[in-house]
């Protein structure tokens, strides 16, 4: 498979073994992957994983060509090839019967349709609008860490992480606050889609939850379209699209049906990971939970803070493209219509770019290569807000919590099956209150 | 159609002098609408991404000013390649007293 021409570095015994047996697909590889990416990096880059029938592109300079062609690379076959794999029609057609219709995400689409969608996004998260949303996020992140500060004991992801994401994503849209709960399940259907580990039973509930979304969402959008108010949603139902012409163009109602519910699922799931990552860190690296109170009032330092763990623990572990032709990449050439997955995390413990990896230093003076975000035209639109949400996060626990420890065995954390994201499903810790 | 002129020195070397700016402009946008390599502008201009990032001609530095806290801290993710006249193009908003601004595109966390 692979053609290139310099000498690969010899593979340990154990590395050309999970070249040879492990897959992405194996719940082990996905809880516990490093030593999975080292293996691919060192020895096959451009791998070819046979039992989840893609490439995965390990090699952070691979991963930042494939994102400076995303024609060659489209996001629009990888990202809908994906979804619901292997049983995508029988998907569809739940949607069309019980959810309103099928949507395609018009944000996992290619340029130049792309470009016209995209810009749409990108007014609403900029970091300046961003930061004014910060006073609002410190009062929803208090209010969490004050309802178990006293108790010394939480779930991490089920009672913090999950519910601020969500809150906020309600305030923004434009939702209804009572609907939490039924929300953060809605968005557990949606992600799984792109898991590639559905049953065809788990797949049948997902489709029913998905459709009771799509009716709940596009009730909104009606009520909006008659009387919009200050929200995202009132935004998307009245947006205009300037065309290269002069002229203005709406939305289909397909369109910003799969943008309302892009924006809700984008907007929680990922932050959620990335705030559990950050309570493992804090509970089991006493020196992160140092570095952590060293820069706590430092705004310019926690916004480091912020970034190196976005880097060595990245919520969105692979997201996918397909090759519109065939295409060399790495030395390894790709037929066309392959489905590929960008391994971010591989990409983010690569030595030669952050060397010793695996080590959290903050003072990395290359930070923003990380590809946490992804990168090029479909870099993450909401990047801002995830930092903000996480840095307004991590400022308050240093605030009011000290020796925080796991109340499980590090061997007990379970993650979500799911070849996309690495996410805990949930975190048992105890802490003390910290006084003054 | 403005009036405005800026010369944008790209990664590779090449000088492109770019006129008939509008006011209000940013150098993002026109550094991508002019092909020059090595200004990506990822983000959209949100200043989240660092992948606009310019190093403004000294003699300019005063009228362009210092960035802001929040550029501030974007630059500081790129602090490998970052200058004391580091700036992110797409912070820096076309205005008559920029007409003729000279900057050098950094080189780019992107490539």
């Amino acid at each position: 498979m692979t053609t290139g021409t310099a000498a690969k570095p010899a593979l340990t015994a154990e590395e050309a073994r999970l070249l040879h047996e492990a897959s992405l697909r194996d719940y082990d590889i996905q809880a516990h992957p490093h030593d999975y990416y080292r293996a691919m990096r060192k020895g096959d880059r451009v791998h070819f994983d046979e039992r989840l029938g893609s490439w995965l592109v390990s090699r952070h300079e691979d991963i930042l060509s494939v994102q400076a062609d995303p024609i060659t690379f489209s996001v629009n076959m990888g990202y809908h090839t994906q979804q619901a794999r292997g049983m995508r029609e029988e998907f569809q057609a739940i949607l069309e019967r019980d959810g309103g219709g099928y949507f395609p995400d018009a944000i996992m689409s290619d340029p130049p349709y792309h470009t016209r969608i995209r810009k749409l996004m990108e007014n609403a998260f900029t970091a300046h609008r961003v930061k004014e949303l910060e006073p609002r996020i410190r009062e929803e992140v208090v209010d969490l860490l004050e309802k178990v500060a006293d108790r010394g004991a939480a779930d991490a992801v089920t009672e913090i992480a999950v519910p601020l994401t969500i809150r906020v994503i309600v305030e923004q849209l434009g939702l209804d606050h009572g609907m939490e709960a039924q929300i953060s399940r809605w968005s557990q259907a949606v992600v799984a889609q792109i898991s590639s580990m559905q049953s065809r039973e788990t797949m049948l509930e997902n489709a029913k939850l998905i459709c009771d979304l799509q009716n709940y969402l596009i009730g909104k959008m009606k009520e909006r379209e008659k009387a919009p108010r200050e929200d995202m949603i009132s935004d998307i139902v009245h947006a205009r699209i300037a065309m290269d012409d002069g002229t203005t163009e709406t939305l289909t109602f397909a369109e910003a049906v799969s943008l309302v519910r892009a924006l809700m699922i984008a907007g929680n799931d990922t932050t959620a990971t990335a705030i559990g990552n950050l309570f493992l860190l804090l509970a089991t690296r006493p020196e992160v939970a140092a570095t952590l109170d060293a820069c706590v009032e430092d705004d310019r330092r926690l916004t480091r803070f912020v970034e190196e763990l976005l880097r060595v623990e990245p919520p969105v572990r692979a997201l996918s493209r397909m090759t519109s032709r065939e295409a060399v990449l790495g030395g390894t050439t790709i037929p066309a219509h392959a489905h590929m997955l960008l391994v971010y995390g591989s990409a983010n413990d690569q030595d030669e770019v952050f060397p010793d990896p695996r080590k959290f230093d903050m003072d990395r003076h290359n930070l923003g290569r990380h590809v946490s975000f992804g990168g090029g035209v479909h870099r993450c639109v909401g990047l801002s807000l995830a930092r903000m949400e996480v840095k307004v996060m991590a400022r308050e626990i240093a605030r009011r919590m000290a020796d925080i420890k796991l109340a499980i065995a590090p061997g007990d954390i379970r993650y979500v099956p799911t070849v996309a994201t690495r996410t805990i499903e949930h975190l048992p810790i105890t802490f003390t209150r910290r006084q003054g | 159609m403005g009036n405005l002129t800026v010369i944008m020195t790209d990664v590779e070397g090449k000088v492109h002098r770019i006129g008939n700016l509008d006011e209000g402009r940013n150098l993002m946008e026109t550094a991508k609408a002019n092909g020059v390599a090595g200004i990506y502008g990822d983000c959209g201009g949100g200043c989240a991404c660092a992948t606009c990032h310019v190093y403004v001609d000294e003699q300019w530095w005063a009228k362009v000013g210092e960035p802001d806290d929040i550029e501030g801290a974007m630059l500081d993710m790129v602090a490998d390649v970052q200058r004391p006249n580091s700036r992110l193009g797409c912070q820096i908003r076309m205005r008559p007293e920029l007409d003729g601004l000279s900057v050098t595109v950094a080189p780019s966390s992107a490539a």
